[in-house]
């Protein structure tokens, strides 16, 4: 996203708003003429793959969007629950051991039969990966075997209620045997899904056909393809020209030209990652909570939302998304109150000798736009700061040693699975491997160490939700705006399910009228 | 060569930030990895090892024709260079040739045309092409060759018709450079003796001019076209990345932000020998275009 515009139209937002609210999975509308079976699909994806296809790594991403990798189980997320997938069930044979029953009769693109030897085999791969996964690692699963030739039994170092989720993510996929080969992984016509790799242009993009004898039925489309294309103006670029059929991840800077072409569909949903204004909570000044308090009340998260995100974003009520099953609906987006944020700060006694350092890191371009904005509100409640951009690696060892006082980032809350509850550990515990904020509160760990042993799904939502208000009760951090995925479909394309979580895209009823 | 890729092996030293956090990162969208993964990473790839001692084994293999292994893809690392030089050469190749071709024509005609309307609108116009910056130049012409005309594709590098925008763009400020280098060599080659001396002879002036003037107003054309080369050959990131083309400059560019070094050195070094190797043959064809060098081999 690159710099936003101060001078964007607030009314854009409350269009955009409306448009994300009525739909929690939006797809593209299915025109009415009939899907030819000979058409092909070109989707610009955001992401190149850089690791010679190693399932641990990002690359896992491309290959699920391409309808090639497949898991055992799926997340839904117009159900939000974990569905059947190369498994048709599972059930917990004791507290650390899971057992899972692969579906009969599919074969992997090469012919070979998918048995539980060949996912055990896939399993163990990214578990033994130097730099394993956050979903599978020797930390979450100890051993993946064969019970026989068609049940997995997966057994966990403790018991772990959330392992079907972690077998839906995409660093759990499947590859035939033959893909493992002495040069790395080679995905071609080795997977289990509707589309099967045939060709890729390095550092361009990956073509896959049909695969006739897919599992769960017909597969619309004839074929399609993956352009890697990293600049995301080139990517709307590619859906208004008809290039590409389905351009992921649109920029701000591109929302208002592709809306107002009745070419193209432009889809939104709330993705899993907040925009934050991490404050540091283990040194003067934000180890007060009423200084953290008042630079909450400082902000003005509609304006920031309409301005520099130019109605990309939506002002963040919380540590969450609203859309989210484990938020807490009765939090409203926090008021701008500059006359109760400077009495908290004179309450605070806080006597500033220098200014305060915001860190706007380079990898997201806006950053540099919100963090003036800050600036100036900082300084309507007698807060002078300065602002400092650096890379992110190289602010990251200050951030993790404390060495800090602000610094503007975001982070997705389910990049390992579809759900919370490693985001919730590592950020917010005081023991938490990547807790920006070096908070600490004994009664939020206990919530969060409660959460990872209920079975309960529902339970263990309440759970974070009560987590979630602790942290807002706290004012850890300052959350400005909850990100939105952005998609533009042409409107050629049937059957397009949008995922905010960017997993599935080329899907066996994915279709086109030409 | 050496110089350059030690120049680039120094680069995670005196970085802030840890290297091997930054190759993690890469590979996956993780944060901040545990220590436990960082330091089995860093062992894999000898990545504790003194500077020196990585450096000379980097070059240990180089010397072997060994440009080592990817931090990342965990692949040769000729397998990403060799494909993406070979992609730049043709995108600088082209950029140049085009930017030969179209200064030879607008330079002459400048140049015999001197203060006249035409000159000057070709001096105008070609130092108004330095001063358009790349980033903003490519999406203008995005905007109107793919997206209003639906001429031309709006990015990638599979069919000449995806080659024709980013050559135009990489090759319209060598086209500024170079038009003003060939008007001032034929403004001299037409009052030199020997132009004089031969139109004496009875020679038209077209004949003059193509026979005498043109080659020896070239003659500056050459060395700056092996600079512009070598420049274009690390330096069309902006529009590799504008044009999703995986060439070179985007290549070594990715490899420095994500401290790939094995990758970005041999990218440098691939780089610089290309470099060199077109030097060599630039100065050739500058003295095989320059009559005072040829008679002077001739009576050697």
């Amino acid at each position: 996203m690159k710099f936003g515009r101060l001078s964007a139209a607030a009314g854009f937002a409350a269009i955009a708003l409306a448009l994300t609210a009525c739909s929690s999975t939006p797809s593209s509308p299915a025109p009415e003429a009939a899907a030819n079976p000979d058409a092909r699909a070109v989707v610009a994806n955001f992401r190149a793959p850089v690791s010679n296809w190693a399932l641990e790594s990002d690359d896992a991403y491309v290959l699920s969007i391409a309808g090639c990798l497949e898991t055992l189980t799926k997340y839904d997320q117009t159900t939000k629950k974990v569905e059947p997938m190369l498994a048709t069930s599972w059930k917990q044979a004791s507290d650390t051991v899971w057992e899972f029953e692969l579906r009969k009769n599919v074969k992997f693109q090469d012919g070979t039969a998918l048995d539980a030897k060949a996912v055990a085999g896939s399993l163990n791969r990214v578990l033994k990966a130097t730099a394993p996964a956050r979903a599978v690692n020797p930390k979450t699963i100890s051993k993946v075997e064969a019970a026989d030739a068609d049940t997995v039994r997966v057994t966990t170092p403790a018991a772990d209620p959330l392992l079907p989720y972690r077998m839906a993510s995409v660093n759990a996929g499947v590859l035939s045997p033959a893909a493992y080969t002495a040069k790395g992984i080679d995905p071609m016509k080795h997977c289990t899904g509707p589309f099967a790799p045939v060709s890729e242009k390095a550092g361009q993009s990956l073509t896959l056909d049909r695969n006739e004898n897919y599992w769960d039925g017909e597969v619309k489309l004839a074929g399609g393809e993956i352009r890697y294309i990293t600049d995301g103006a080139t990517r709307a670029t590619q859906v208004q020209t008809g290039e590409a059929d389905i351009s992921m991840s649109i920029p701000a800077t591109s929302l208002a030209t592709l809306e107002a072409d009745d070419k193209i569909s432009v889809l939104k949903a709330d993705s899993p990652r907040t925009s934050t204004l991490y404050l540091n909570n283990s040194r003067a000044p934000f180890d007060d909570v009423n200084l953290r308090k008042a630079a909450t009340m400082a902000m003005d998260l509609p304006a920031i939302a309409a301005s520099i995100y130019e109605g990309a974003a939506q002002p963040a009520t919380g540590p969450f998304a609203p859309s989210e099953s484990w938020a807490n609906p009765e939090l409203g987006v926090p008021q701008l109150n500059i006359e109760e944020a400077k009495k908290l700060v004179e309450a605070s006694g806080y006597k500033q000798q220098k200014p305060l350092e915001i860190i706007a890191i380079t990898e997201r371009a806006e950053f540099a736009g919100v963090a003036t904005i800050i600036q100036e509100q900082f300084k309507q409640i007698g807060l002078t700061a300065k602002v400092v951009t650096k890379s992110y690696g190289a602010a990251e060892p200050d951030v993790l040693a404390g060495n800090y006082d602000m610094i503007l980032s975001q982070r997705n809350r389910m990049i390992d699975i579809a759900d919370p509850i490693g985001f919730l550990q590592a950020d917010y515990t005081c023991e938490g491997g990547y807790n920006l904020s070096h908070y600490c509160n004994k009664d939020y760990d206990k919530l969060i160490f409660q959460a990872t042993t209920e079975t309960d799904e529902t339970k263990r939502h309440d759970l974070y939700r009560q987590a979630g208000d602790i942290l807002a009760a706290d004012a850890a951090n300052v959350w400005l705006v909850n990100e939105q995925a952005i998609d533009a479909v042409g409107n050629s394309v049937q059957g397009y399910v949008q995922d905010p979580l960017t997993r599935y895209v080329l899907t066996k009823d994915l279709a086109k009228t030409q | 060569m050496l110089l350059s890729s030690f120049a680039v092996f120094l680069v995670p030293f005196v970085s802030p930030g840890e290297p091997v956090r930054s190759l993690l990162r890469a590979r996956m969208d993780i944060g901040a990895a545990d220590e436990a993964t960082v330091q089995a990473y860093a062992q894999q790839f000898g990545l504790h090892d003194p500077m020196l001692v990585q450096f000379g084994r980097w070059l240990g293999r180089f010397v072997t024709g060994d440009m080592g292994i990817s931090h990342i893809s965990g692949t040769p690392v000729a397998d990403q260079v060799l494909p993406a030089i070979a992609v730049t050469l043709s995108l600088a190749g082209s950029a140049l040739l085009v930017a030969i071709a179209v200064s030879i024509v607008l330079g002459v005609i400048s140049a015999t045309r001197a203060g006249s309307w035409p000159d000057r609108l070709i001096t105008s116009v070609t130092h108004a092409l330095i001063a358009i910056p790349e980033y903003a130049l490519a999406p203008l012409l995005v905007l109107l060759f793919a997206v209003r005309w639906s001429l031309l594709p709006s990015a990638g590098f599979d069919s000449p018709a995806s080659l024709v925008l980013p050559v135009f763009i990489l090759a319209l400020r060598p086209i500024s450079f170079f038009t003003v280098a060939v008007r001032s060599g034929v403004r001299q080659a037409l009052d030199s003796e020997h132009v004089l001396a031969a139109r004496a002879r009875g020679l038209s002036s077209t004949q003059a001019l193509v026979r005498h003037v043109v080659p020896h107003g070239l003659l500056p054309l050459w060395t700056m076209v092996g600079v512009w080369f070598a420049g274009l050959l690390g330096g069309s990131v902006i529009v590799e990345v504008i044009f999703a083309i995986p060439g070179m400059g985007r290549l070594i560019f990715d490899a420095i932000v994500d401290a790939d070094i094995p990758v970005a050195q041999g990218g440098v070094v691939v780089v610089v020998a290309c470099a060199v190797l077109t030097t060599g043959i630039i100065d050739l064809v500058h003295k095989l275009s320059d009559p005072n060098v040829r008679i002077g081999v001739r009576h050697g």
